[in-house]
């Protein structure tokens, strides 16, 4: 697509720019450079180093190393001697001698190789992946030098053995900084925002109004936006418990869980379908309400973790643990004719351990598959004892999809009990007439009741009963031995392995079985310090629009250090001492005076800070695909709020479901089930949903931690043209022509619809001219009108000539795709 | 919101890079990637076009008169060693190739009765009798062909070079999908997804029936001066609020709105077929308003005319395994030359006549090949053959690709190859090399790692450059 150089499109290069990735980063250019009009702001990205500090190896210093240098000089290779990632081989230096002198900057040659200077070769080399390292990477690591090359963590054991990577050291009790301004804290969480940003020179922004405060926390907690007497019943209540009252109310809603569960179904690869060619339909719904649910129950994290991973082996197993352990049966099968399954079994349970490090560890492992990680401390032998908890379930890439359990709804269960009733009144009566008639009866006078006896018995054990994908455990004597596959390759097993995680993460719990439970137990174990690091990262990104770690998926060497290390540990700590759970922690986040503040972009931030990592400002930030359609739904009235369900098929265009092998169609739904919310539309993985494909909604075959949000003209031609929002468009402009009455009103009512905050003046002018404009053009064309207004065999809106409900169509349709509504701000 | 200034810079950029001298590719990408520019770019655009299912390339231009001579009788036994194949069983006998061959053009390569169009331009094009895959499905090694790897989830090679090299059209996506034959490719919309990369550089499908582009056109009733109003008050609202809050996203939302405005002008002006000569609807056996393969390539003709950097099309029907008249080699392989033997050699010879086969690198092939052996399913009495990822032949054109020569060999049963091996990764990086791109360092970096097109592996084919 034509860039017009936009800042979304700026923003994500910055961040291969920031990334140093050489390549990428001057091809980045060269089209910034064909289609941008500034790149300069290309550069503008870093923000300024904290004065100097003491260095810590493990925060500032390896990030640099392990970018530039560990390719070679580290755990697999070690050219000319050299090996950067362990204290005591650094230090020795390599066959050319030592390069970091501690304490001597001058004769540390390391810094000469980086910089190319003094006719030594420049390191990395120019046809090495990498680019050469920054001024400010130079400018760190010679001050490390200087201050003595410290090589420690935080906990002060100056070990030979590698100062543990910040992320997998036990989460510290934070104290929160002193504040530095008394009065705008309004929790701990702020003062770790205001001591940052006080280091920096700046201050917080004012606190958004409340309306605005209202919208924006609305949309967080439940994906959908505040109704127009909500805002105006907000805005009224000058109470000191205004604030708290709505979060509590936001929390307690049904539509909290379908909000959050969206960032889950896409880690969770969440799909209708099975993937690979064929792509077949899979019931696997019953799964994504339990995800539903438990977030509505606020399930603590932990229990969350256990009963999605191994649901099936505790003790209190029940149906509902069960079905939690669909979260792995998620991945795909392939059941095209030739392809073995054996290939694609193995595949899955590679998906399943990338997937669970990924979701739970913020750990990238897929390389470690093949060969050694070559940043992070997993070896592929580590990768293969975490496959050994995986490799031992009944499933097997079967077309049949076995294991399933039954997993009736409620309907189709009391449907199949008013069936047995009536089978079994046929039966009393063909028992009393048999009686009745006695031991001579002609079986042929009883035959209609029993053929009407069996037809009643076929429709009842034919009557629809779900199902539900699940794990299960083989038998003992079934187990599969794990063996190292030799370039993850299922056709070169090696080695034998058992079951166990890697030496560098926290210890194994001890007596916890060596199988899924244990794994369970592990990854939701207090003294596994990542995963809550990971979760709470995942709640700030959802809420802010970027982590505290930026780098979601990745909080190894290679990911991005935190922003705000203390913060991160903080709200860490806060989530399981709080007993893991996710809305005590969300209360906190959103009644801060962080996440109150405004906006707005003041004058300077955007040079010192365009990408609002030290939030000075309020978050704002487009709405994920699904809630796109959730709110032009909302706001138009059409919105179906049922919770759970099937999966339902809301308008497509003809044609997107083209697929090879399969009679399947798209049947669109009928009733509510047309307007139902974004995260219950049928997710074929070969064939999205195209809507939200075009606002990044991903296929859902891979576990996806961070949605890239695009800003594209395929996005404006979807809420533009598709009928879904057409549709919602003319039922707007029947809301307004209903509930409001003359220009003003109608224009007002359509602001607090939308955006939830009345119109300022300017907007009023703007608006009532367009709509004298509107009125006149439609006036002279009754059919177009008609036809754009909907008002085909449908009743008119009493006493509204076809020119006026056109008119306000057309202004429904302009507030539908303001930035504005688009945005949550 | 850019100033006029900043977009004149930026289309005067724009404007430089279209026309230097030595072409966009070469120039702007050889000298950004810090590489001393080895050789100028020399194409700009590619057309690639992908016959889903595969073609058997053994009765179109890899001649095996042996096979005619071993016909019906049990293939030897070592062809079987060590081999698992998708749908042979037993022991397989060996299938001659139907078609009668002759030699064509100046260095006198054979070309089968099927193809004689192609055969006609047999001068322009390079042959490659030994492209190889590790792939036998249909799906994983479409996957391979298009995005380097055989499972989902990475991005297609008009996604990377979209990406790399950015789009030349500000009316138009730069990276365009046509596909006809009835069906999308086995593999689905992931053969041209974005993968890992911005969505921004993903495959935007034009459709054959229907809109071109997926709710282009304007609802019921709204006319463009109706859109435009639309558009006016809404950036005029936007406006107001870019004003209050100072987020220069809002600038991005209104210039796609504008964008897709013109798209919407665009898009179904470039589609509009009828817009050409007869004459040259003639040559392409082109037909208007209908769905066809021969409409791709006049419409992808005119889609790189415009600056559209990758045009990708998926022919569907090729999968001749012969277990039923519906894919039987004797008729249906035909068939589906007839449907576009004219078009591709027309493609190539108007793109000639207009000096745009230079800067356009045309491509031709399958995902893989197909076997020697007549596959038989369950005793079919039609004639088919299976999968076989050792050996295919694809060609290439135009693009700075050495034209008229053939480039390795497959032994006599046309099994295994004997010369000048060009496994997929070649390919790839073969056809980024002509577009100025050294293929081991246009990486992203996607869960801790360097990703690229030709993941660990690719080699150049120094041999097909002209």
């Amino acid at each position: 697509m034509q860039q017009d150089g936009g800042p979304a499109r700026l923003r994500a290069r910055n961040r291969l720019h920031n990334r140093a990735v050489h390549a990428p980063r001057l091809l980045a250019l060269a089209t910034l450079a064909a289609a941008a009009p500034c790149p300069a702001q290309g550069e503008a990205t870093a923000i300024p180093a904290a004065a100097a500090r003491p260095h810590e190896y493990a925060r500032d210093v390896r990030p640099i190393l392990a970018r530039a240098c560990f390719e070679c000089h580290g755990a697999t290779r070690q050219k000319k001697g050299l090996r950067l990632d362990r204290r005591s081989a650094a230090l020795r230096g390599g066959r050319d001698g030592p390069v970091i002198v501690p304490g001597d900057p001058a004769r540390s040659r390391l810094l000469r190789h980086v910089e190319g200077a003094g006719g030594v070769k420049r390191m990395p080399p120019p046809d090495a992946k990498v680019g050469p390292l920054t001024a400010d990477e130079i400018a760190t690591l010679r001050s490390w030098i200087a201050q003595g090359a410290p090589w420690t963590d935080d906990a002060g054991d100056a070990g030979d053995a590698d100062a543990r990577h910040w992320a997998y050291r036990p989460i510290p009790r934070v104290a929160a900084p002193v504040p530095g301004v008394p009065n705008w804290p309004r929790n701990p969480l702020d003062h770790f925002i205001l001591a940052r940003l006080h280091a920096e020179g700046l201050a917080p922004s004012p606190e958004a109004d409340r309306l605005a405060w209202l919208r924006r926390v609305t949309l967080d907690l439940t994906g959908l936006p505040p109704t127009p007497e909500e805002a105006t019943a907000f805005a009224a209540d000058p109470g000191p418990q205004a604030y708290e009252a709505v979060v509590d109310r936001l929390l307690a809603s049904p539509h909290y869980g379908e909000r959050w569960a969206r960032i889950w179904l896409d880690l969770a690869r969440y799909a209708d379908s099975s993937g690979y060619e064929r792509d077949q339909p899979r019931v696997m719904w019953r799964w994504r309400d339990w995800v539903i649910d438990a977030f509505n129950r606020d399930l603590p994290y932990d229990r969350f973790t256990i009963e999605q991973i191994a649901g099936d082996l505790l003790p209190d197993a029940d149906d509902r643990t069960r079905i939690a352990t669909g979260f792995h049966r998620n991945t795909m099968t392939n059941d095209e004719g030739g392809t073995d399954d054996e290939e694609f079994r193995v595949a899955a349970v590679i998906d399943r351990v990338n997937t669970t490090m990924q979701a739970w560890m913020g750990t990238t492992l897929g390389c470690a598959q093949c060969h050694d990680h070559k940043y992070d401390p997993f070896s592929q032998r580590e990768y293969y004892q975490l496959f050994a908890f995986f490799n031992n379930t009944a499933d097997a890439d079967r077309a049949d999809e076995a294991p399933r359990m039954p997993a009736p709804t409620p309907e189709e269960v009391q449907h199949r009990a008013r069936l047995a009733a009536v089978e079994a009144r046929l039966a009393r009566v063909l028992d009393e007439s048999a009686r009745d008639l006695g031991v001579a009866s002609d079986a042929a006078l009883l035959q209609p009741l029993r053929d009407a006896m069996a037809g009643m018995r076929q429709r009842r054990e034919s009557s629809p009963w779900t199902s539900a994908l699940v794990l299960e455990e083989l038998p003992a004597e079934r187990r599969r031995t794990t063996r190292i596959l030799e370039k993850g390759s299922f056709l070169s097993p090696g080695e034998p392995v058992r079951p166990d995680t890697p030496a560098a993460l926290h210890p194994f719990p001890e007596g916890a079985p060596r199988d899924r439970l244990g794994l369970a137990l592990w990854l939701a174990s207090p003294a596994n310090p990542l995963a809550p690091r990971v979760a709470v990262n995942r709640v700030w990104e959802a809420l802010f629009g970027r982590g505290l770690v930026e780098t979601a998926e990745d909080f190894g060497v290679q990911g991005e250090p935190p922003t705000h290390p203390g913060l991160l540990d903080w709200l860490a700590s806060e989530f399981v001492d709080g007993g893991f759970r996710l809305k005590p922690l969300l209360r906190t986040i959103v009644l801060s005076a962080t996440y109150r503040q405004s906006s707005a972009l003041r004058p300077g931030l955007r040079e010192h800070d365009p990408d609002n990592r030290l939030l000075a400002r309020g978050p704002r930030v487009r709405l994920d695909a699904e809630f796109v359609r959730d709110n032009a739904l909302a706001a138009s009235g059409l919105l179906a709020r049922k919770v759970g369900g099937p999966s339902v098929m809301p308008p497509q265009p003809d044609g997107v479901w083209q697929v090879v092998y399969s009679g399947d169609q798209w049947t669109t739904s009928r009733g509510e089930d047309r307007h139902r919310r974004g995260l219950y539309t049928f997710w074929r993985r070969s064939a999205p949903y195209p809507s939200m494909v075009a606002f990044d909604a991903p296929s859902r075959e891979y576990c996806v931690v961070r949605r890239v949000r695009t800003n594209t003209p395929l996005q404006a031609l979807v809420t533009l043209n598709d009928p879904v929002y057409v549709e919602a468009a003319q039922a707007l402009a029947r809301r307004l022509l209903h509930e409001a009455h003359g220009d003003r009103e109608r224009i007002a009512r359509g602001f607090w619809l939308c955006l939830q905050r009345p119109p300022h003046p300017d907007e009023t002018a703007a608006a009532l001219a367009a709509l004298a404009r509107e009125r006149a053009a439609w006036a002279a064309d009754e059919a177009a009108a008609r036809a754009f207004a909907g008002l085909g065999c449908d009743v008119q809106p009493a006493g509204q000539e076809p020119g006026e409900v056109a008119a306000f169509t057309a202004l429904a349709g302009v507030l539908l795709n303001l930035d504005e509504f688009l945005t949550k701000g | 919101m850019h100033t006029p200034s900043q977009l004149r810079a930026g289309l005067t950029r724009r404007h430089f890079l279209r026309h230097s001298a030595l072409g966009l590719g070469g120039f702007a990408a050889a000298e950004l990637l810090g590489m001393p520019p080895a050789r100028p770019a020399r194409a700009r655009s590619v057309i690639y076009i992908h016959l889903a299912g595969s073609p058997s390339t053994l009765d179109l231009f890899d001649w095996k008169p042996r096979l005619r001579d071993l016909h019906m009788q049990p293939c030897p036994e070592d062809l079987l060693r060590n081999e698992r194949f998708a749908f042979l069983k037993g022991h397989p006998r060996i299938l001659g190739s139907p078609f009668r061959f002759a030699r064509h053009g100046a260095a006198g390569g054979w070309f089968s009765e099927l193809v004689p169009h192609t055969a006609a331009v047999a001068d322009r094009i390079a042959m490659v009798h030994s492209l190889w895959t590790d792939q036998f499905n249909h799906a994983p090694a479409q996957l391979l062909i298009h995005t380097g790897a055989p499972r989902f989830g990475r991005p297609a090679m008009g996604a990377w070079l979209h990406y790399g090299l950015g789009s030349e059209n500000r009316d138009l996506p730069g990276f365009v999908v046509l596909t006809s034959g009835g069906h999308a490719p086995d593999a689905g919309k992931s053969v041209w997804g974005s993968g890992f990369l911005p969505t921004l550089h993903q495959g935007v499908e034009f459709r054959s029936a229907g809109e071109p582009v997926l709710y282009l056109a304007d609802p019921p009733g709204v006319g463009r001066a109706a859109r435009r109003r639309s558009l006016d008050l809404l950036a005029e609202l936007n406006a107001v609020q870019r004003e209050r809050h100072g987020d220069p996203e809002t600038d991005t939302r209104i210039a796609q709105y504008e964008l897709a405005f013109r798209m919407q002008t665009s898009v179904p002006e470039a589609c509009d077929l009828q817009r050409e000569p007869r004459e040259v609807l003639e040559l392409y056996g082109a037909d208007p308003g209908q769905a066809s393969f021969a409409n791709h390539c006049l419409l992808a003709r005119r889609l790189v005319e415009r600056g559209v950097r990758f045009v990708q099309l998926y022919d569907w029907g090729w999968d001749s395994h012969g277990t039923g008249p519906r894919d039987d080699l004797l008729t249906q392989l035909p068939r589906k030359c007839r449907e576009t033997d004219r078009a591709c050699a027309a493609l190539i010879l108007d793109l000639e006549r207009r000096g745009l086969l230079e800067e356009t690198l045309v491509v031709w092939g399958g995902e893989f090949g197909r076997t020697p052996m007549n596959e038989e399913r369950n005793g079919s009495v039609f004639l088919g053959r299976d999968h076989h990822p050792h050996c295919f032949t694809m060609w290439l054109a135009g693009g700075g690709v050495k034209a008229g020569v053939t480039h390795g060999e497959t032994d006599e049963l046309g099994y295994r190859i004997t010369k000048d091996p060009v496994h997929v990764h070649d390919l790839q990086a073969t056809i980024l090399h002509l577009l100025g791109i050294d293929h081991t360092r246009l990486t992203y970096r996607f869960q801790g790692r360097e990703f690229r097109l030709t993941d660990v592996a690719g080699t150049v084919v120094h041999g097909l450059l002209a």
